[in-house]
């Protein structure tokens, strides 16, 4: 164990890693990677997935002993053997995959792993700190509710919270923004521009341009486990970034359709649905709303406001407490997932890894989740593996999984791969309505197009698709349809012609004006 | 709940018990078992030359008892082996059976080889003991806990040159004999202790199992209480243990509660003399000496000698004159000892017990004579009579006095 | 001071692993186990050489191993096949007492009957008794979230009260009448004792057999049924398996059930291939039910290879008890047996983790 003393802060780098090496088995994930982070500056660590940032960032933290090359910490060569030492010596980080225990509440979370002094949580102290720091950088959330009941969102400001309580010197956030409305994700660069005026070094890690343009000093990006250049965010511009990181010229533009919406021609009717949360609270109220064939409505909203349990009761594992819902004219039972699946309702759920698939379950078993049930897969209730691995085999290649074979867990594959899967088993079972909640959230931009591309490609075909999404810039581009979710109803239904990023914001935020969300602006460009 | 030491007892059989005639006023209390046909054919059973018949006193041997040779060649020592249901430092039953063991060997010297296994467990294991046992040389074996009576019955079928000793059971083949004890007899002498110790007439019994040999032990004891202090009432708390220290010392504490203020427990663990000692109660305890370790509060107790039994049986069968029987030992053959007696027992209550002991010793189990009621005051045992042996060791019913229930069958 | 020495969990265990950690396990006991018999003077080499004969060096030997591994081998399966989904059922104890009450049952109501015939009933009522009892954990769970090791065990000790009350505080149709001096349960007529089979010379009781039989059907069952995949998806994601669509709770008490009439099974064969008698002492103080828990886990889970297990420790156990005597203490016996299962369990650790060296930091 050893401190740093960060109060004689003579050195002008606080980070220094110096020709970092960390090979997995028949991976190299960083490949001699230089990084050097500045004291007092925000420093945007820029890569597709897969580049090596979150090796690196595991590096500095201590889950991972490099291979090779050295750590500095305002000049001290440092070896950081866990995140406790890192910790210790001043290195917080807000990870992607969140920490957290479900059953405890966000103060217990809070000082969960603290070096504890008295062995005995003085609780109302810790939530009255937590409470501050929650005003401080409008981190809301109640410092008494247990994890297991916030949304992700939520978790995700716990996440920081955590780091933050502990008063760590260098702050590494990994894709903070991701489950953030635009107005928290601006009051969150506050924070950290904020932070690093005090003197704290943030290293925001992101693969979305804006962000990084809006937010960091610097940039330094990684491509392929090595160093490609650390840049001025001042003399950089987002197409030279995204140069950078993929190697290649890039277009973020809107959709191109081929085939055509029908709203006329509906094929999910949802009729007065309210279902409580998991606190029992009401979290959808009195929500109706018509998908058409081939039409793609997003659903927008901060993280909370019932978005989620909205997708849980299409996909049948929420019961409803009033109203109801039919597929191409049918009714459909809720609270029963097998007639969700029966009426044609595919559902990519928020967390895929662990609620869409089954994480430690291979490639080809998660590829039959939901037809394992039926012939051929099964027969007499005996799995056809022969069958399976056949199904599988196909998928992965028709989908381009990234896979060393079907046999493998998906929780060993990357995001992007996941999301695959999960598109590959969804779309294999012919949906009429695709319900799908966040569904690129934390990929890369090479994989977010592929899903997009997947998701466009089945509403050509005539399936209805209803995306639920914090990424404003994602629902302005695929959807002819925008509903905006605040408190569990819905304050406004937009058509994406007439949608602005402004108004859609302030709708998420519960301001309905006058002309809410009827601009004249027309597409709104997305800046790429 | 049954844990920790395992015991065995002396168990009675209704059937095939009241065969043998009376013996010294004893009735017998076994059971032949039949020879099984599947045995290995029976091999020449001629005693030695000159070989005396066996006779010991307390020991009844088998009807048409014949000889057993499992003598080793001569010159040769004899293997003997014991089967212990506990360890052998158990400071109780398995304990005072080990001395039974260096006895043997102290007394037969090189012409023995002894050897034991110890925490055996009942069942399935026991046979395979038994194997290994007889695949070693071993040509007598002893057992001491109920438990093993099926495996020791299977086991003297399949080997008829060895000798089977099993304790506390109650089948008898050509080759396999019974042995227990009179401990009511020293139950009786802690029944005088304890109500000459008593000032308030009330004596509480942590008890183990509602079974007649501790039925008996209790009544026993009740039996002596009353004889030095009529008025003494015995109330008792059964454990369902035979080793559990927490709930023996619970089952005592209790019973200090409900105003008694002598105690007496028939487990093996010192649980209820811990008890006693915090509230500076007398305590007679069982199978073990504790004088020394609980000088203020120690009364008396009953201890088992089995070397009175195992050493002219070892030296028999080394001799080829080994015969199939059932033994009852008490405090005339020394079987029976009572400890010694502590220092807060007065010295006339001493020589009660020493009478008393004197008394028993030349008839066991005469303080079973009549009249004695049971405890709803209904006569058990007419004026006059004494329960024959059969009588005693099936007794299912509380002596007047006794505070407490038995369970309904 | 920190251990310079840390486990880091491995992402995939290599293959290799498989095979290499339990040889270097068994090294790892064998030197252990030397020093302990040199500190207590004796020679390492005959003393292993004798654990081996007198656990499986002979037909009789073999036989003695096979009778302490047949009730391990039932509550080792009872144990793997929820452990392995994540419920940990530790009542393998009361439900191997249960299937013993039952199976004994009508082991004696139809002794008379033809042996196959009764072997049949008792294994269906030990499987009954002790699927019902194993359900009771199952349904708390499902259905009030109960914990199902503090229930299980709570039935573990209900079972044993039962068990008493049933040969000692009674006249119950269990106990043997004549048994008035010490109780004891009602021996079972010679005809409806399980038969024995010969192979190789070697005796093989009915009940083993049958374990083999039914950790095949276990392991088909979970690696090729409908079922096994649904209960492997609700260990791996109860999330995802509700999100599929799957009825977790009928599963858990589905599992659970299973677990508990393979323990009630074992249970009968207690019964009918060995003791013969519904023996109160001798099983309460056997603890079959929590030993299977340890051969379950050195089985990894796998129904199966539980079976296998269970032989070992069973032949262990009966070379420990061969082993012991003057010259060589129970207490010596049991470190013995201790140290090896030690190294089993510490090796099986060692695929799962590895032993990082902690560098400490350079300069200050």
């Amino acid at each position: 164990m050893f401190e740093i003393n960060w109060g004689a802060m003579n050195q002008e780098v606080a980070v220094r890693m110096t020709g970092i090496v960390k090979r997995f088995p028949g991976v190299v994930a960083n490949d001699g990677v230089n990084f050097e982070a500045r004291v007092g500056e925000v420093h945007a660590l820029l890569g597709e997935n897969g580049a090596g940032k979150s090796t690196l960032s595991n590096v500095l933290t201590g889950l991972y002993r490099p291979d090779e090359g050295t750590t500095e910490l305002n000049g001290v060569q440092v070896s950081l053997a866990s995140p406790r030492d890192a910790l210790s010596a001043g290195i917080g980080m807000v990870h992607q995959h969140f920490r957290l225990v479900p059953t405890f509440t966000v103060a217990e979370n809070i000082v969960l792993g603290e070096k504890n002094k008295n062995l005995l949580i003085n609780a109302s102290e810790v939530c009255a700190r937590v409470e501050q720091l929650s005003t401080r950088y409008g981190l809301a959330v109640d410092p008494r509710a247990r994890v297991w009941q916030l949304s992700v969102g939520e978790q995700q400001r716990v996440e920081i919270l955590k780091v933050l309580y502990r008063g760590a010197k260098v702050l590494i956030l990994d894709e903070p923004t991701a489950v953030l409305t635009p107005q928290e994700a601006d009051t969150l660069f506050a924070t950290l521009r904020a932070m690093a005026k005090e003197g704290r070094t943030v290293i925001f890690i992101s693969h979305k341009l804006e962000e990084v343009m809006a937010v960091s000093d610097r940039v330094t990006v990684l491509r392929g486990g090595k160093t490609v250049g650390t840049v001025e965010t001042l003399s950089t511009s987002t197409r030279d970034l995204a140069r950078l990181m993929v190697g290649r010229e890039l277009v973020f533009d809107r959709v191109v359709r081929v085939g055509m919406s029908e709203p006329s021609n509906p094929v999910l009717e949802v009729s007065n649905i309210s279902a409580y949360d998991d606190r029992g609270n009401i979290a959808v109220a009195d929500v109706s709303f018509v998908v058409g064939r081939g039409e793609i409505v997003g659903v927008a909203g901060v993280s909370g406001n019932g978005q989620r349990e909205l997708a849980e009761v299409l996909g049948g594992m929420r019961p409803v407490i009033a109203g109801g819902f039919e597929v191409a004219g049918i009714k459909v039972t809720a609270g029963k997932v097998r007639q969700s699946i029966k009426a044609g309702v595919a559902h990519i759920p928020e967390d895929r890894l662990h609620t869409g698939l089954a994480a430690s379950h291979s490639v080809e078993d998660n590829l039959v989740l939901k037809s394992y049930r039926h012939k051929p897969v099964s027969k007499f209730s005996v799995i056809q593996r022969k069958i399976i691995r056949r199904h599988a085999v196909e998928l992965i290649e028709r989908y381009d999984v990234k896979t060393p074979d079907s046999a493998t867990p998906v929780r060993l594959l990357s995001g992007g791969n996941v999301q695959k899967v999960l598109l590959a088993r969804e779309f294999s079972a012919d949906p009429r309505v695709l319900v799908a909640a966040s569904p690129t959230r934390g990929l890369d931009v090479g994989a977010i197009e592929g899903v997009r591309k997947r998701i466009v490609e089945a509403a050509d075909r005539g399936v209805g698709v209803l995306i639920i999404s914090e990424d404003l810039e994602e629902l302005l581009s695929m959807s002819d349809r925008i509903l905006v979710m605040y408190e569990g109803r819905i304050i406004g239904d937009v058509p994406t012609v007439q949608a602005t990023r402004e108004a859609i914001g302030l709708l998420m935020g519960g301001i309905v004006t006058a002309n809410t969300g009827i601009s004249n602006a027309g597409i709104t460009e997305p800046q790429s | 709940m049954i844990s920790g030491r395992r015991r065995a007892w002396l168990a009675f059989a209704i059937v095939g018990a009241l065969v043998l005639a009376a013996c010294g006023g004893t009735d017998s209390a076994t059971e032949v078992v039949e020879e099984t046909t599947d045995t290995v054919a029976v091999t020449d059973t001629t005693p030695a030359a000159a070989a005396e018949p066996f006779t010991l006193a307390n020991f009844t041997p088998m009807e048409g008892a014949e000889v057993v040779n499992c003598a080793p060649p001569a010159g040769e020592p004899i293997k003997a082996a014991w089967i212990y249901i506990g360890p052998i430092n158990d400071g109780g039953w398995t304990q005072a059976h080990h001395e039974g063991l260096k006895a043997v060997q102290a007394a037969l010297g090189d012409q023995v080889i002894t050897t034991y296994k110890e925490n055996i467990p009942e069942g399935p294991q026991a046979v395979q003991t038994i194997d290994q046992l007889v695949a070693d040389g071993n040509t007598i074996i002893f057992a001491n806990s109920y438990g093993y009576q099926d495996a020791f019955v299977e086991g003297a079928a399949k080997y008829p040159d060895v000798c089977f000793e099993h304790m506390t059971g109650y089948k008898i083949s050509r080759n396999l004999s019974q042995s227990f004890g009179a401990g009511e007899d020293g139950k009786y002498l802690s029944g005088i202790a304890a109500g000459g110790d008593t000032k308030n007439g009330k004596i509480g019994v942590v008890a183990p199992f509602p079974i007649p040999e501790v039925i008996r032990g209790i009544n026993a004891f009740a039996l002596g209480a009353r004889s030095v202090n009529p008025s003494a009432t015995i109330q008792i708390v059964w454990t369902n243990t035979w080793f559990d220290p927490a709930l023996e010392r619970k089952a005592a504490e209790s019973l200090i509660a409900a105003g008694v203020d002598t105690l007496a427990a028939f487990q093996d663990s010192p649980a209820t003399g811990e008890a006693a000692k915090v509230a500076g109660l007398g305590w007679a305890g069982y199978g073990a000496d504790q004088n020394a370790n609980f000088p203020d509060i120690w009364l008396n107790a009953t201890i088992y000698q089995w070397a009175v039994y195992e050493v002219p049986r070892v030296k028999a069968a080394l001799e080829g004159r080994w015969i199939a029987g059932d033994y009852y030992g008490n405090l005339g053959d020394g079987f029976i000892k009572m400890s010694s007696i502590g220092k807060r027992v007065s010295a006339d209550t001493v020589a009660k017990i020493a009478e008393a002991s004197a008394r028993l010793a030349a008839a066991s189990g005469s303080m079973f004579t009549g009249p004695i009621k049971g405890q709803d005051g209904t006569e058990k045992i007419a004026a006059g009579v004494t329960a024959s042996h059969g009588e005693q060791m099936g007794m299912f019913y509380l002596v007047e006095g006794i505070i407490g229930d038995l369970p309904k069958g | 001071m920190r251990s310079p020495l840390r486990l880091e969990r491995r992402l995939s265990q290599p293959r290799s692993l498989r095979w290499l950690v339990p040889l270097i396990s068994i090294g790892a006991a064998l030197v252990l186990g030397s020093i302990l018999m040199l500190l207590t003077g004796k020679n390492p080499i005959t003393v292993f050489q004798r654990i081996v004969e007198s656990g499986f060096g002979s037909k009789t030997a073999l036989r003695g191993s096979l009778i302490a591994a047949t009730p391990l081998a039932f509550t080792g399966m009872c144990a793997a096949i929820t452990f392995r989904v994540g419920i940990i059922n530790i009542g393998g104890e009361g439900q191997f007492f249960v299937g013993a009450i039952g199976a004994s049952l009508v082991g004696l109501a139809l002794g008379g009957q033809p042996t196959a015939f009764t072997i049949f009933a008792m294994i269906v009522m030990g499987m009954l008794f002790g699927g019902a009892y194993a359900a009771l954990v199952g349904v708390l769970k499902a259905r009030f979230h109960t914990n199902e090791i503090i229930t299980s065990l709570m039935l573990n000790y209900l079972a044993g009260i039962l068990l008493n009350y049933l040969i000692f505080n009674s006249t119950s149709y269990w106990r043997d009448p004549r048994s008035i001096g010490f109780p004891a349960g009602k021996p079972l007529e010679a005809r409806a004792w399980w038969p024995k089979f010969e192979l190789f010379g070697v005796q093989i009781p009915l009940g083993f057999l049958i374990a083999i039989v039914l950790g095949s059907l276990v392991l088909f069952l979970y690696r090729r049924t409908r079922f096994g995949f649904e209960v492997g998806v609700i260990a791996d994601s109860p999330q995802a398996a509700r999100y599929a669509g799957m009825n977790t709770r009928w599963k858990i008490i589905a599992v659970v059930t299973l677990s508990g009439a393979i323990a009630g099974i074992g249970g009968a064969s207690d019964v009918g291939d060995f003791r013969h008698i519904l023996d109160a002492k001798g099983l309460q103080l056997a603890g079959y039910g929590y030993t299977g828990i340890v051969v379950a886990a050195l089985a990894r889970f796998s129904p199966l290879a539980a079976v296998g297990v269970a032989v070992v420790i069973g032949g262990l156990t009966n070379a420990g008890y061969a082993l012991q005597g003057p010259d060589f203490q129970s207490g010596l016996v049991g470190t013995l047996q201790g140290l090896l299962l030690f190294t089993a369990v510490a090796g099986e650790v060692l695929t799962r983790y590895r032993i990082r060296l902690r560098r400490t930091t350079t300069a200050s």
